[in-house]
């Protein structure tokens, strides 16, 4: 079947098998291989891209079900050469060790401050609950955020171990 | 997927009523697709079509009237938790609502498919039941109307018949205004399925407990009352119920838990 969706802001018209994943889609008939597969069933969140406003699992969502769908992706993020400010945050904060989760957690991160621009602590842990890393231990990737929205005294709201 | 399978995404609920009657034995409704994509990828589920529902026009209303709050079978677990009549009115279903899952599941998940499911654990349904909320089932021979204390049939089993679908869940506009609270053990602290899960709910005097992950189907029980000590609270409770050991624990830390949430939540009202 044939959809048409618009990825990064960019509009594409592609044919697709009707049983395919949109994480399927997304990688290997576009190509953009920024979005990670890790489990397949939900658990991981490193396959995270933003569905019409939504920060979604691309691995439980069918390609035939986001005809006309607006998504955005890991590799909408930088401009060129230059990292969105959410990226920057990252790499200023050692919030990237082996990075196969960062797509994920940076879309997750995206939804949450396009709705909430200065979120505690609390409100970043729920954002980022589905997206699973086994590096950082998290704590890096909330100063990220924290330092990128500058909440007044949410140093202390942090917990280090 | 290597599995393949054939998908409908209807535009009217009439033309979904006359694909599921053509398609009784080997079609699939998809709604959020969190339990049907995974299940398929993994071989549990064959289906040789698979048929949206999310699509027609309708499907996504999620509207307070004379008759209470109405449900598409469109609407996701996030729709609740931003809808403000559900805010307002039925914070109960928030209640339940935020303790599904992870947020990404959350955007994708629909209340319909939660308790269509039919899972023990099932997050939406401990307040469905207390609320005292209905489901509209449709099919090409009409509707009927299923109380949710009547819906389930079993583990992973509803009163659904072949070519039947959820068209709406009605919670009662008198039911507007009950508080409660949703206490869910978990492995971890972020999503998981729960252990056990109970819900309290008060409407003026009355309390209602329903009960997940803790017998073949959700479990309600109005027999509780504020002049119910904790102890007689709990082993109400604990008659209505039959936990299993499975992977995530046993039947007796299932029924300790059980005991020890419900005098918890009893203490929190009295």
């Amino acid at each position: 079947m044939k959809i048409k969706l618009t990825v990064n802001g960019l509009v594409y018209e592609h044919e697709t098998a009707e049983h395919t994943t949109l994480l399927r889609f997304l990688r290997e008939d576009l190509g953009l291989t920024g979005t990670k597969e890790g489990c397949g069933m939900g658990e991981c969140g490193a396959c995270t891209v933003i569905l019409n406003g939504h920060a979604v699992n691309s691995c439980m969502v069918l390609a035939a079900e986001v005809d006309g769908a607006v998504i955005n992706t890991i590799e909408g993020e930088s401009t060129g050469p230059s990292l969105s400010d959410i990226q920057k945050a990252f790499e200023a904060n050692h919030a990237v060790q082996c990075g196969f989760c960062t797509p994920g957690m940076v879309m997750s991160v995206k939804e949450l401050l396009a709705g909430n621009k200065q979120p505690s602590v609390e409100e970043v842990k729920d954002a980022i609950e589905g997206n699973f890393c086994r590096c950082t231990g998290y704590t890096q990737i909330i100063e990220a955020v924290m330092d990128l929205t500058g909440r007044p005294g949410a140093k202390g709201e942090l917990e280090h171990v | 997927m290597i599995y393949e399978f054939r998908y409908l995404a209807p535009k009217t609920a009439s033309e979904l009523v006359a694909i599921l009657d053509g398609n009784k034995a080997d079609g699939k409704i998809l709604a959020g697709g969190t339990d049907l994509i995974p299940n398929i990828r993994n071989g549990l589920q064959k289906p040789r079509l698979v048929i949206d529902i999310k699509k027609y026009a309708g499907a996504d209303k999620l509207a307070f009237g004379s008759d209470g709050l109405t449900m598409g079978p469109a609407v996701t677990i996030n729709d609740i938790l931003r809808s403000r009549d559900a805010r307002e009115r039925f914070p109960v279903l928030c209640e339940c609502a935020h303790e599904l899952a992870s947020h990404q599941i959350r955007n994708r998940a629909t209340v319909a498919g939660n308790v269509v499911n039919a899972s023990p654990c099932s997050d939406m349904a401990p307040a469905l039941l207390c609320l005292g909320a209905s489901a509209v089932l449709r099919s090409a021979s009409g509707e009927r109307v299923v109380p949710f204390a009547k819906f389930f049939a079993g583990v992973k089993k509803t009163v659904l018949s072949p070519g039947e679908f959820l068209e709406r869940i009605i919670v009662p506009a008198s039911a507007a205004g009950a508080t409660g609270r949703y206490l869910k053990l978990k492995r971890i602290a972020g999503h998981d399925l729960g252990i056990v899960g109970v819900l309290m709910t008060r409407a003026g005097g009355a309390l209602r407990f329903a009960v997940s992950s803790a017998a073949p189907t959700p479990v309600l029980v109005e027999s509780v009352t504020l002049k119910d000590s904790p102890d007689e609270a709990a082993s109400k409770v604990l008659a209505a119920v039959s936990p299993i050991s499975d992977v995530r624990g046993t039947k007796e830390y299932r029924e300790h838990m059980i005991g020890v949430y419900v005098r918890r939540l009893l203490a929190e009202v009295k």
